[in-house]
């Protein structure tokens, strides 16, 4: 089981990060496209291959999580990645303005702290 | 919390609005820095007013300075100063090593430079709450390493 990558959006749909832990194939068109065709209204689908799970707030950030097929319903650690994560480093930052990229280290070292402290992730990817 | 919330969003808001209202240049910088003491110096004086109002006279300086890091400190940021040392001789230096307004900032180099700007209004806080004990001070304040500051106050004897 593991988790293969993570977008999280704004509601202009501005992409204000993405991580990937294990991304066995990149998709053949470039990282913007791949943007726009992640955020416009899933929920939560799975093909053949990996599991992709959404999760909106009341303010329009889109937390998007693609994993492989093992892992359930995971709404709370999406809301957590919201919550803890986002709203505690980036929106009371006052360095990380709204509405960009996130540059800060420390969201990023958290959030990548966090993701890999999940039951459902392996250092292999399975 | 949502009061914690408050005060952070707020104190934040308060940093930008004052940099924004001035033009550029690095003179303005020390301005800025000023406006932001000064704020926290009437806050200070305002808040030590209401939180003494029931506690018994200090002994000595000593006293008010373990005051300020114990009660003051966990009233306004819901913990208490980790570090006093004194020369004795009216210099001290607070170290928090975890400050409540940069542990949302960064945990170690990033965004250091900004630093200063966030505890400009910390240190005339400080230095309004002793200046209504009775001690006039010049309070600065230092960053190596987020979120761990120190504060120096030096004791001006009249």
């Amino acid at each position: 089981m593991t988790v293969h990558n993570l977008y999280l959006f704004d509601r202009n749909g501005v992409c204000l990060h993405y991580s990937e832990w294990h991304r066995k194939k990149q998709a053949g068109i470039s990282k913007e496209e791949e943007y726009k065709l992640m955020k416009d209204g899933f929920l939560a689908f799975q093909t053949s291959r990996y599991k992709l799970h959404y999760y909106e707030t009341p303010t329009g950030i889109k937390v998007v999580m693609n994993t492989d097929l093992g892992v359930g319903p995971i709404r709370d650690v999406l809301h957590h990645i919201y919550s803890a994560l986002y709203v505690e480093l980036v929106v009371k930052n006052p360095l990380c303005p709204l509405g960009q990229t996130v540059q800060s280290e420390l969201f990023r070292s958290r959030l990548d702290s966090y993701i890999r402290s999940l039951p459902f992730f392996s250092a292999r990817a399975g | 919390m949502a009061d914690e919330a408050l005060f952070l969003l707020l104190h934040n808001e308060m940093v930008s609005g004052v940099y924004k209202s001035a033009e550029h240049g690095e003179v303005e910088n020390g301005r800025c820095i000023t406006k932001l003491e000064n704020m926290g110096f009437r806050v200070g004086q305002g808040l030590i007013e209401r939180f003494t109002k029931d506690t018994a006279r200090f002994k000595d300086e000593l006293d008010i300075m373990k005051f300020i890091c114990k009660d003051f400190w966990t009233t306004v940021f819901k913990k208490q100063i980790d570090n006093l040392r004194t020369n004795h001789q009216g210099i001290y230096v607070l170290q928090d090593n975890k400050f409540r307004l940069l542990t949302q900032m960064s945990a170690g180099k990033q965004y250091l430079e900004h630093a200063s700007k966030y505890l400009a209004f910390t240190c005339g806080l400080i230095r309004g709450g002793l200046s209504n004990l009775g001690i006039k001070s010049i309070v600065t304040a230092e960053v190596s390493s987020m979120p761990a500051c120190k504060f120096q106050v030096m004791i001006q004897k009249l």
